[in-house]
């Protein structure tokens, strides 16, 4: 009788824990985050993805503690993270595009003044 | 007794704590709340990325939700974190996007220098290029009133001034022939079928005249060279009976000079 009144009381403190499921879509969301980051050229150098690969590995440690709750908070955080880090690559692109044909139509506006 | 002493002091030293952390989520939710306010209070952005705006906003309603609980303090502080983070990816969204579409706008003014260099060029190695048979391949036919050109009225969206983009390679055309022969001049004569206030016609088109006249002088010709006319619904070609009669009698006439710049005296 002891032992199950035991078993009943660990059960519910350990409730809180264990009523939140192991977060493994949210990771999943938040590793294909980090590879589209990657493929528009963000790096470790990026420093937003930098912050997201490094919740990522925590959440996967929080993960093997069954922790889950940390794990989706980090998880979650590690998705914008990387998600911004796209973004700001992206953005610094067509920042460069717009230097470049800028520049392109200065050169022909000075050849175009030269021939008449 | 001794016991209960400690208890109290660790329980009033946790609730000092709590009272810090909740401090600092205070603070987060206070600055995620200003940025997503300058990123929602700009239409360029709130246009460009609204699903991002959105869901900045959600974060910050869930971070207030949170706030109102004890102990929830690092809830406030992960949802007011995810919404900074919307908020901020929807700014750098928008800004890609306004660049994009500058390299797009620049890209045709690009073409059109590159383009202007070149006959320059040509012109200066072949002062005699372009003889007058050119003309003929801008389908332009001879009337009494000398060379003329007609855009049809599918060149043009119902209403509105701006030539489509498929009136583009027509114009681009005429610009370099004008570009090529400068002493030739153009008149730009808009007319319009008998439907519809007859003021309005006339108004849409002068846009429509004065439209194709912009477009040619973004194209490198002189504004000197252009003159933009509208007649309304005057000088039909075809019956106003039928929609096929309406469609010939809405359309744009570009009238050519002489090679010396002599142009037929308007109607």
């Amino acid at each position: 009788m002891n032992k199950l009144i035991c078993t009943l009381l660990l059960a519910a403190a350990t409730g809180g824990c264990a009523s939140d499921p192991a977060p493994n879509e949210q990771l999943r969301l938040t590793e294909q985050a980090m590879v589209q980051a990657r493929s528009v050229g963000a790096s470790e150098q990026t420093p937003e993805l930098a912050m997201a690969e490094q919740k990522l590995q925590a959440a996967i440690v929080a993960l093997k503690d069954e922790d889950h709750r940390a794990a989706r908070l980090l998880a979650e955080q590690a998705e914008l993270d990387a998600r911004l880090a796209e973004a700001k690559i992206l953005n610094a692109k067509s920042e460069l595009e717009l230097a470049e044909i800028t520049r392109r139509i200065a050169r022909l506006r000075d050849q175009l003044g030269a021939l008449q | 007794m001794k016991s209960i002493y400690l208890a109290l002091v660790s329980l009033a030293s946790i609730a000092a704590l709590q009272g810090c952390a909740s401090d600092a989520a205070d603070q987060q939710l206070e600055q995620a709340e200003a940025v997503l306010q300058a990123v929602s209070s700009d239409p360029q952005i709130l246009g460009d990325a609204p699903v991002d705006v959105e869901r900045a906003q959600d974060s910050i309603e869930r971070a207030r939700r949170f706030a109102g609980y004890w102990g929830s303090a690092q809830d406030v502080e992960h949802y007011a974190y995810l919404s900074r983070r919307y908020s901020e990816i929807a700014r750098q969204h928008s800004e890609a996007l306004r660049n994009r579409e500058r390299v797009t706008r620049l890209s045709m003014e690009h073409e059109r220098l590159r383009q202007a260099v070149q006959d320059a060029k040509s012109i200066a190695l072949h002062p005699s290029a372009w003889p007058e048979d050119q003309l003929i391949s801008l389908a332009a036919a001879e009337t009494d009133r000398g060379m003329v050109m007609t855009l049809g009225d599918v060149l043009f969206a119902a209403g509105s001034a701006e030539p489509r983009a498929s009136a583009s390679p027509t114009l681009i055309k005429l610009a370099r022939f004008l570009r090529l022969n400068p002493q030739r001049r153009i008149r730009i004569e808009g007319y319009t079928d008998n439907r519809g206030d007859a003021d309005v016609n006339l108004a849409l088109s002068q846009a429509r005249a004065q439209a194709v006249a912009d477009f040619i002088h973004s194209l490198g010709v002189d504004a000197g060279r252009l003159e933009a006319v509208g007649y309304g619904e005057q000088y039909r070609v075809a019956e106003n009976a039928s929609a096929r009669g309406r469609a010939q009698n809405r359309r744009v006439e570009i009238l050519l000079s002489d090679e010396a710049g002599r142009l037929a005296s308007p109607r």
